[in-house]
């Protein structure tokens, strides 16, 4: 009895200390701001302050890396557009962490005049890495998880393993945060330090920020034969990209994806049914080369199903065509600065069209 | 199945709830299939060695008993040394020596290899089988007659593969007169498995981290405080680890029903190398004691012999801890360091003296057990040398440790420096609820902060 009572009580004093320490401000303010988690906290935060700062024309972007913009560009056309553009994207991010950003981000559903959603096609295309299964949401949104949570989100992922870390991390999120409180506690002074100058440079260094002019001109692809050749002075980095994305073998379709993104965009569109906020899907350019349409056999395009919802706008698939040019791609995957300097504005002018005319209150 | 895994965790809840659910005479059967289960789910073949070595000594204990005759009596001990050392030489030293042979005669260093894989635990349970007939040879333990009874003793998982080596007095009394566990055995025995879980996970295998980088790359690492480091680094993984085993093994046997002997006492607060002897894997000392450096001669026969005794203890005890010279010159290390100290000390007691010295004395003891871990940690002989040329001789280097891993040692400093004069882990489990709840959160706390979940580090101890 005893011994029961004990046990009892020293897992609650456990669930007390990681509640103190990480689900209230205290650690989570001060986490690093290089690491996945302090990237995202960053990010919304930078985009919460952003909200208190814009009037009610605020648009906002959500992708990966691959959206590639400049708000910046994108805002110096407000006067034309009438929309004020933020991206709240994080590399290497999905649907599903956008989906807890988002409910930070927005408690209400209504505070943005559109969400857009910058993704690599409409359609659904399988790849050899199963969305499910990546980790590294966990540590996107880890700050972001609540106890109610914690299932469902473990629940999410298919491998029985990582259902178990994932549990174990969203009721005691110490386990996620360990390599960071480790190292904060190596300098704590340090890491206070670099958090106050993060917090104070973030909006201005990210607003502000002018990609590379690195780019792929030259680069020529034979379909038929599936090989590349690549244009002189081409990095290492540039040539993986190449052939790890532009050039990946077809993986077998098995509807994955669609399955993924039906779970996750339609709960997002089910927090902002009935909201005034219109929810876009754009295509982003697919690349410095358009990957040949029949490479792999897509069974179907969730994101074209979501356009029967009321709020769900669907941009048009070829809006950017025009930019998936080798010399306006830094590697295969990201636009380099003339790139980004014309799909910015073209990505404003694409809202406002679709949007209608702003009518700032 | 290593004892901090989820695997063994469901085992442990399965054979405590099918043990305290059965009558109390199926009790030990339950114990013996679980041990064997544990065993062969390592490796099912050497189950046979298990039982063969278990009929053996127990056959052995029985004529023991029957024979009267002192040269019948010798025989069978001899026969049961022999079968006993006989297959821990075979499984364990036949390569070495082959080894050694072939050098010695110019062959290829091949020329005798056997594809032989060392059987889990062989030398500890060897250990505590020779203890077992050697007692009953002595007198001082009767027969055990009932065979199961015999071999649970030897297989018994808690301590099967890594110790503590377990005298059969100890354990057939907890065995013959079994009583359920008092609420303080249990209390003792959560806190020992969380302590021992929290030294394994959070310091021991954080500090391998760093160790493992180290030895895995010496040439790479050049530098006298990176040696030190790199050394500090195994040396408190190696107590971690042992210790933390042992505690869990001592904790699960205790929510069983068994009491252990305890098999460290901090010794890294030892003001001695004799002293580190008397709180360093008590239980292999004191058998190498009693069945090696006693039997040897021990200290009766004058200076000489004692340094004699002395040092062939310890080499032995080197050997038996691997097939490897490096081994032996640690066992040779710690021989000459208790003979020098024994030359100093004379006949007065260990651990008197002015106290103030103390701090000076456990810093020399600590650095003395840390030059002996490289001959322990090295791969060979060569690597040792490299790694000591370093820590006596390097440029300055850098320090390997993390500021977060100096935090470690410090609180296990503290923990050891409170628990040296207060036994206050022993007193929390007595200690009102909350306050002993408090105190296993707190090692629930640390195992969640810097328990290492990312990797699985193998018990040092299990190589052996």
């Amino acid at each position: 009895m005893r011994c029961g009572l004990v046990c009892l009580l020293a897992v609650l004093g456990l669930f007390g200390c990681d509640a103190l320490l990480f689900r209230t401000p205290i650690y989570p303010s001060y986490l690093e701001p290089d690491s996945s988690t302090g990237q995202f906290e960053l990010i919304l935060r930078r985009e919460q302050t952003a909200q208190t700062l814009n009037g009610d024309n605020l648009v906002a972007t959500l992708g990966n890396s691959r959206f590639a913009y400049a708000p910046r560009l994108s805002n110096e056309i407000t006067f034309r557009t009438g929309y004020a553009f933020r991206h709240a994207g994080v590399a290497g991010s999905d649907v599903r962490t956008w989906y807890y950003m988002l409910r930070d981000l927005d408690p209400a559903a209504s505070r943005y005049r559109a969400i857009v959603f910058g993704l690599d096609d409409f359609d659904d295309e399988d790849g050899l890495f199963d969305p499910n299964d990546d980790m590294r949401s966990l540590h996107y949104v880890i700050a972001r998880l609540r106890w109610s949570d914690a299932w469902d989100f473990a629940r999410s992922f298919d491998s029985r393993r990582l259902q178990f870390e994932a549990l174990r991390g969203a009721l005691l999120k110490g386990f996620v945060y360990q390599a960071d409180f480790r190292a904060f506690l190596s300098d704590p002074r340090k890491r206070i330090d670099y958090v106050q100058l993060c917090r104070r440079g973030y909006e201005s260094w990210t607003y502000d920020y002018v990609e590379t002019n690195n780019s792929l001109a030259g680069l020529e692809v034979d379909w038929s034969a599936w090989t590349a050749k690549y244009p002189p002075g081409t990095d290492q980095d540039q040539r993986d990209t190449i052939r790890n994305f532009l050039m990946r073998k077809p993986a077998p379709q098995i509807g994955r994806i669609a399955n993924y993104r039906r779970l996750w965009f339609g709960r997002i569109l089910d927090r902002y049914r009935g909201s005034r906020t219109r929810i876009i899907f754009i295509r982003l350019p697919r690349g410095p080369l358009p990957r040949p349409d029949d490479a792999a056999r897509k069974a179907s395009g969730s994101v074209l199903e979501f356009a029967a919802r009321p709020n769900v706008l669907l941009c048009d698939e070829h809006a950017f065509d025009s930019l998936e040019h080798p010399e306006l791609f830094r590697d295969a995957l990201h636009l380099n600065r003339d790139g980004i300097a014309r799909f910015s504005p073209m990505l404003a002018e694409k809202i406002r069209s679709m949007l209608g005319p702003s009518t700032q209150r | 199945m290593l004892f901090n895994t989820t695997t063994f965790f469901i085992f442990l809840a399965v054979v405590l709830v099918l043990f305290y659910s059965s009558p109390r005479p199926w009790r030990k059967y339950i114990l013996l299939v679980a041990s064997y289960y544990f065993y062969a789910s390592w490796n099912p073949k050497f189950i046979a060695l298990l039982l063969t070595l278990t009929v053996i000594d127990y056959t052995a204990g029985m004529w023991l008993e029957k024979v009267s005759a002192a040269r019948a009596r010798k025989a069978v001990l001899i026969l049961s040394l022999t079968a006993n050392l006989g297959f821990l030489g075979f499984f364990k030293y036949y390569n070495f020596l082959g080894r050694n042979l072939a050098l010695l005669t110019g062959r290829p260093e091949n020329a005798f290899f056997l594809d032989i894989v060392l059987p889990l635990g062989i030398s500890f349970h060897t250990f505590q089988s020779i203890s077992y007939v050697v007692d009953v040879y002595r007198g001082q333990q009767k027969a055990v007659r009932n065979p199961i009874d015999y071999a649970l003793f030897i297989c018994f998982f808690p301590q099967l593969v890594a110790g503590p080596i377990v005298r059969a007095r100890y354990f057939f009394h907890d065995l013959l007169d079994w009583h359920s566990p008092s609420t303080d055995d249990v209390s003792r025995g959560l806190m020992l498995m969380t302590l021992g879980l929290t030294k394994k996970m959070a310091f021991a295998d954080q500090f391998a981290r760093i160790a493992n980088d180290y030895f895995g790359h010496v040439a790479a690492n050049p530098g006298m405080l990176t040696a030190w480091s790199g050394v500090f680094a195994f040396g408190l993984q190696i107590y971690f680890d042992f210790s933390g085993y042992t505690d869990m093994a001592i904790g699960m046997a205790l929510l069983l029903g068994f009491h252990f002997p305890v098999n460290f006492r901090r010794p890294y607060l030892a003001s001695s190398i004799t002293d580190f002897w008397r709180r360093w894997h008590i239980s292999l000392s004191t058998w190498l004691r009693d069945y090696l450096y006693i039997p040897l001669g021990g200290n009766r026969g004058g200076r000489w012999r004692t340094y004699r005794n002395l040092m062939l203890t310890m080499l032995l005890g080197g050997l038996w801890h691997g097939a490897s010279w490096n081994f032996v010159i640690w066992g040779g290390y710690q021989g000459a360091l208790l003979s020098v100290e024994r030359v100093f000390r004379g006949d007065r007691p260990v651990g008197e003296g002015r106290p103030w010295l103390y701090p000076l004395k456990a810093i020399v003891t600590f650095a003395l057990a840390l030059v002996g871990w490289v001959f322990f940690r090295s791969a060979n002989l060569t690597e040792s040398l490299a790694v000591l040329r370093q820590m006596f001789a390097g440029a300055p280097g850098h320090i390997l440790l993390e500021p977060w891993h100096w935090g470690l040692a410090g609180v296990s400093l503290v923990v050891a420096l409170g628990e040296e004069h207060s036994e206050w882990l022993e007193r929390l489990t007595k200690a009102p609820v909350l306050a002993y709840a408090s105190g296993l959160a707190v090692m629930f706390f640390f195992l969640e902060m810097f328990g290492a979940f990312d990797v699985a580090i193998p018990f040092i101890y299990f190589q052996f």
